[in-house]
């Protein structure tokens, strides 16, 4: 009964009441949440969130990719949610919105003063916008880039590929005994359809025409896989057909591999002194993906329909997504979604420098997400199993990809 | 109440509920459109999950590889573990040190097993793949060419132990009598192997074939641990299709069909096996 | 090392034997050496020979959720023996004993194959409807759904080798038939209820499918932790390469105990030897 009035009430004017009734009570919001470096800001930021708010205390549930999509199910099934924030992946929104998962943030946005909701990308915070509400606010964003050995490139008077007709030209030159011009990420399924999107778009190819229609088998999305095999029989290490993520990184890292098409934020990582790449660190640069529309990848705040402390959610989600707190992370190494911290020259000098966020404030400029809809996981399952099978020789390109648009009819069903 | 249904009452309680009843209702899950994502949607659609699921190349596929990985796995083990046993059988010094290591494997949590092979199989940080570079040779494993038969190797590392251990015990129970009527006959070892040693194990080696078919159908971690399903399909197992199918794309219904054919198609094997088996030894 | 008479035949299995030996014990010997690598030399295939650090055990004991894990499968292992033992023990005995259980055997054989995927479904749903997800419960519910039949099978075979004098004997002394089976009978198959326990406790411990789908921070066995490990961090080799060593050793050293009672345990009376 409690939990039916409230909802009554707008939600902000509610918790107003109880701050300045000093009746908050202690509440306890539960977090589930990625394990990947952004995390790692977030939760230290956080104490000092708890620091400032002792009657709220946040609880991160972080686990593996792979585990989170079931849990966030079962948390969202249960009459009251196990987890009162979730971290929304870009494919999920729609399906998980159009479920009835998530709580409409627009209330509260709008009654949240200095938020400033304009200031998000708008290319990123429109993923969370599902039949006109807002279920979700940007948390980070994994916006694809290319990451290159900068010193080699100089060395060796390159420029850097703007088309992908440029890229495949250098990276097979770059190949030699086993120095290898591209780690490249071919494995089934996400991680292949991440990488190959780029190739597509720069092919001017597309999932969907503007009218729905699946145009994943046309002439551009043929030719842009049949580059992309060509540029992994040329340019990529022996028996790489397999590798996801941490082969291609740990690659570039120990200096085996010129370039990848990865997350921007991995070049601060790369960078790092005394980090993953150890002596080379400092020698990688980030530049936009050859052909410069680039996959998109945002990780959201999103509040539990079900959930029973919504009003301290968004206080922490405001809190932690808010102007101020979002610069102090991106210092701190997190990705930036925020136009005014991607301009700022405080987060340039005590940050990663201003040709990084520069770069990157370019590549959200013209980016898209990997797949919509409400079938979005399974759609890239599909796809990305038949991607895989072309450049394991299995399928010819053509093939693959009639295959690939069946498969996207059948997961569309 | 006799004292014997008394005795068998709460196996019979438990079983029922955890297994009956989730039995009954995933056969009833198979008839419905019940996607997690639209809960309050769920209508019954009759067979329609089935045949769905019955012309889905993917399912299809996953079942083809699922027999190959079966057969393959189970036939190696077979041949891998009678040829282990008959030696160790003849070992005369450190018999139990060496069978107990050789034992070792079937004891440990599959998903490490999967996961230890994924890195000493990788072709940029395994040690396999390294040496056999030095070596000259490079070999993909988990490439298109060898990822289902590198999927069966790691199944035949770690269950060639249990053939070896159902063998050594059936062996070492033999009768002496026949071993020497045929030494005295002056039979050589193959003819004493195939005439004797073989068909008084039969009845060992169909129990073996069956526990370790029957268990090879659940493979699930390795795939899980190394190839994801890749390249391509090849590696998609039925556990992994049905993990997929129900738990990815939240599609319960037709994981639930996808289940109950599962279900028939290891029967069909089941039934098979047994009905050669004794045509075999009427036979012998 | 074999009393084959041919030289030739005891060179070949000597190199046979030894050759099985490497094969099994070389993962044993890595994942080992993995764990005690400083983390820098990690990913390094050719290092052999350095100094031993203790880095990656120390972060998994004090600054990871590993205890917590084996804790949580300690814990849903045991109670699943237990429930198993309890239920599972009468059970045996009557299909030993009485007639009219012979179709019995086979279908708690039927009970213990049953492929998880049929079963995963319902059970993930049953128990978000009991609100049990992320809980240790529902594992143990999941678990005995293989755990009860195996160790009930396993039991079987156990009592089949009882004489029947024996609780005839203690009829005779005064005893009921169910005294007879608690008091001379199950006492007289110890090592049985031993080896089964363990073989149960085994199973359920290394379980990962139901474990993945069914638990959640607070409830994550050990095996979902290991798999875990494997993060958009990258892979956390030599921490992985710990938590594998304590999720193997403690099942090696039991199962070792057992072993010759293994095999009474999987034929479960279906093969005389």
């Amino acid at each position: 009964m409690n939990t039916l009035d409230r909802r009554m009430i707008i939600p902000p004017v509610a918790s107003a009441l109880a701050l300045a009734a000093g009746i908050a009570s202690a509440q306890e919001i539960n977090v589930i949440i990625e394990e990947v470096p952004d995390y790692d800001i977030v939760r230290e930021l956080t104490e000092q969130f708890m620091a400032d708010n002792p009657d709220i205390t946040v609880t991160f549930d972080a686990m593996p990719f792979d585990a989170m999509r079931d849990r966030i199910l079962t948390s969202s099934l249960a009459p009251t949610a196990t987890y009162d924030i979730i971290i929304i992946d870009n494919p999920w929104s729609e399906e998980f919105a159009n479920a009835g998962y998530l709580e409409p943030l627009d209330g509260y946005i709008a009654a949240t003063e200095g938020y400033d909701y304009d200031d998000f990308v708008p290319a990123l915070a429109d993923i969370s916008v599902v039949g006109g509400a807002t279920y979700g606010v940007p948390y980070y964003n994994y916006a694809l880039g290319l990451i290159v050995r900068q010193d080699i490139f100089d060395e060796r008077g390159l420029e850097t590929p703007k088309t992908i007709e440029d890229y495949q030209t250098v990276v097979a030159d770059l190949t030699e005994g086993d120095f290898y011009g591209a780690a490249m990420q071919p494995q089934r399924g996400y991680k292949i359809m991440e990488e190959w999107k780029n190739w597509l778009y720069a092919n001017g190819g597309e999932l969907f025409d503007a009218d729905g229609n699946i145009i994943i088998n046309n002439e551009a999305a043929v030719t842009a896989l049949e580059q992309y095999i060509e540029t992994f029989n040329a340019a990529a290490p022996p028996n790489s057909g397999s590798w996801g993520f941490d082969e291609a990184l740990r690659a570039v890292a120990s200096g085996s591999a010129a370039t990848m098409l990865s997350y921007n934020w991995m070049l601060p990582a790369l960078n790092a002194e005394g980090g993953m790449a150890g002596d080379l660190a400092g020698n990688f640069a980030l530049h936009e993906v050859p052909g410069g529309k680039a996959v998109l990848g945002l990780w959201s705040w999103g509040i539990t329909a079900n959930s029973e402390n919504k009003d301290a959610a968004w206080e922490y989600i405001s809190w932690i997504s808010g102007p101020e707190v979002a610069k102090q992370r991106v210092i701190m190494g997190g990705a930036p979604v925020r136009t005014s911290v991607l301009n700022d020259p405080e987060v340039w000098e005590q940050g990663f420098g201003e040709d990084y966020y520069t770069v990157l404030a370019g590549i959200l400029e013209d980016a898209a997400p990997l797949s919509s809809g409400n079938n979005a996981e399974e759609l890239i399952e599909v796809v990305g199993t038949e991607l895989s099978a072309a450049v394991s020789g299995q399928k010819t390109a053509q093939e693959a990809l009639d295959d690939a648009a069946a498969g996207i009819e059948r997961a569309n069903r | 109440m006799h004292l014997k249904y008394k005795m068998i009452v709460p196996l019979v309680l438990v079983l029922s509920a955890i297994m009956l009843y989730p039995l009954a209702f995933s056969g009833w899950l198979s008839f419905q459109d019940y996607r997690l994502t639209r809960i309050d949607e769920v209508h019954p659609v009759g067979l329609e999950n089935y045949r769905f699921v019955a012309t889905d190349p993917a399912f299809l596929n996953a079942m083809r590889n699922t027999l190959t990985f079966v057969f393959g796995a189970v036939t190696l083990e077979l041949i891998l573990g009678l040829s282990l046993a008959l030696l160790v059988q003849r070992l005369r010094i450190m018999r139990g040190f060496v069978r107990s290591i050789l034992l070792a494997p079937m004891f440990i949590t599959p998903i490490a097993v999967g996961l230890m092979f994924r890195f000493l199989l990788s072709s940029e940080i395994g040690v396999v793949s390294h040496y056999l570079g030095l070596l000259g040779l490079s070999v993909d494993w988990f490439g298109p060419q060898m990822a289902l038969l590198t999927i069966i190797l790691i199944d035949v590392w770690q269950w060639t132990p249990f053939m070896l251990l159902m063998f050594l015990a059936g062996l070492e129970a033999l009768p002496k009598a026949p071993f020497e009527a045929a030494r005295v006959d002056g039979a050589g070892p193959w003819l004493t192997f195939s005439r004797i040693t073989l068909p008084m194990l039969m009845p060992v080696i169909v129990v073996a074939l069956i526990i370790r078919a029957l268990d090879a159908f659940k493979v699930f971690e390795y795939v899980f641990a190394t190839t994801r399903g890749g390249p391509g399909d090849q590696t998609v197992t039925i556990m992994y299709f049905i993990y997929q199918t129900g738990f990815r794309f939240f599609r319960m219904g037709e994981a639930a069909a996808a289940a109950v054919m599962l279900i028939a198609v290891i029967l069909v094997l089941v039934v098979a096996l047994v009905k050669f088996s004794k045509i075999d030894r009427s036979k012998g | 090392m074999f009393d084959y008479p041919n030289l030739g035949a005891r060179v070949a299995a000597t190199i046979a034997i030894i050759l099985a030996l490497f094969l099994v014990l070389f993962p044993f010997v890595w994942v080992f050496l993995e764990s005690i690598k400083p983390p820098e030399l990690g990913a390094r295939p050719d290092v052999w020979v350095f100094t031993p650090s203790w880095a990656n055990w120390q972060e998994v004991a004090f600054e990871s959720d590993v205890p917590l894990n084996i804790a949580n499968s300690f814990f849903v292992a045991a109670v699943t023996v237990l429930i198993s033992l309890l239920c599972g023990a009468p059970a045996a005995y009557a299909f030993s004993r009485f007639r009219g259980f012979s179709g019995a055997r086979y279908g708690i054989l039927g009970a213990e194959m049953m492929p998880p995927a049929i079963l995963i479904l319902p059970f993930f749903l049953l128990l978000y409807h009991l609100q049990l997800i992320d809980s240790r419960i529902g594992v143990i519910a999941a678990h005995l759904t293989f755990v009860l039949p195996v160790v009930t099978w396993f039991l079987i075979g156990f009592f089949d080798e009882v004489p029947k004098d024996l609780e005839s004997q203690a009829m005779i002394d005064g005893f009921t038939r169910f005294q007879a089976f608690y008091l001379v009978i199950l006492p007289a198959v110890r090592p049985g209820l031993a080896a089964a326990a363990v073989f149960g406790f085994v199973l359920s411990w290394n379980d990962l499918f139901y474990a993945l789908l069914l638990t959640g921070s607070e409830s994550r066995t050990l095996p979902v932790a290991i798999a875990g490990f494997w993060t958009f961090r990258g892979i956390e080799m030599g921490k992985m390469a710990v938590a594998i060593l304590i999720a193997i050793i403690p099942v090696l050293i039991l199962s070792h105990s057992i072993q010759k009672h293994l095999i009474r345990g999987i034929g479960g009376g279906a093969v005389k030897y």
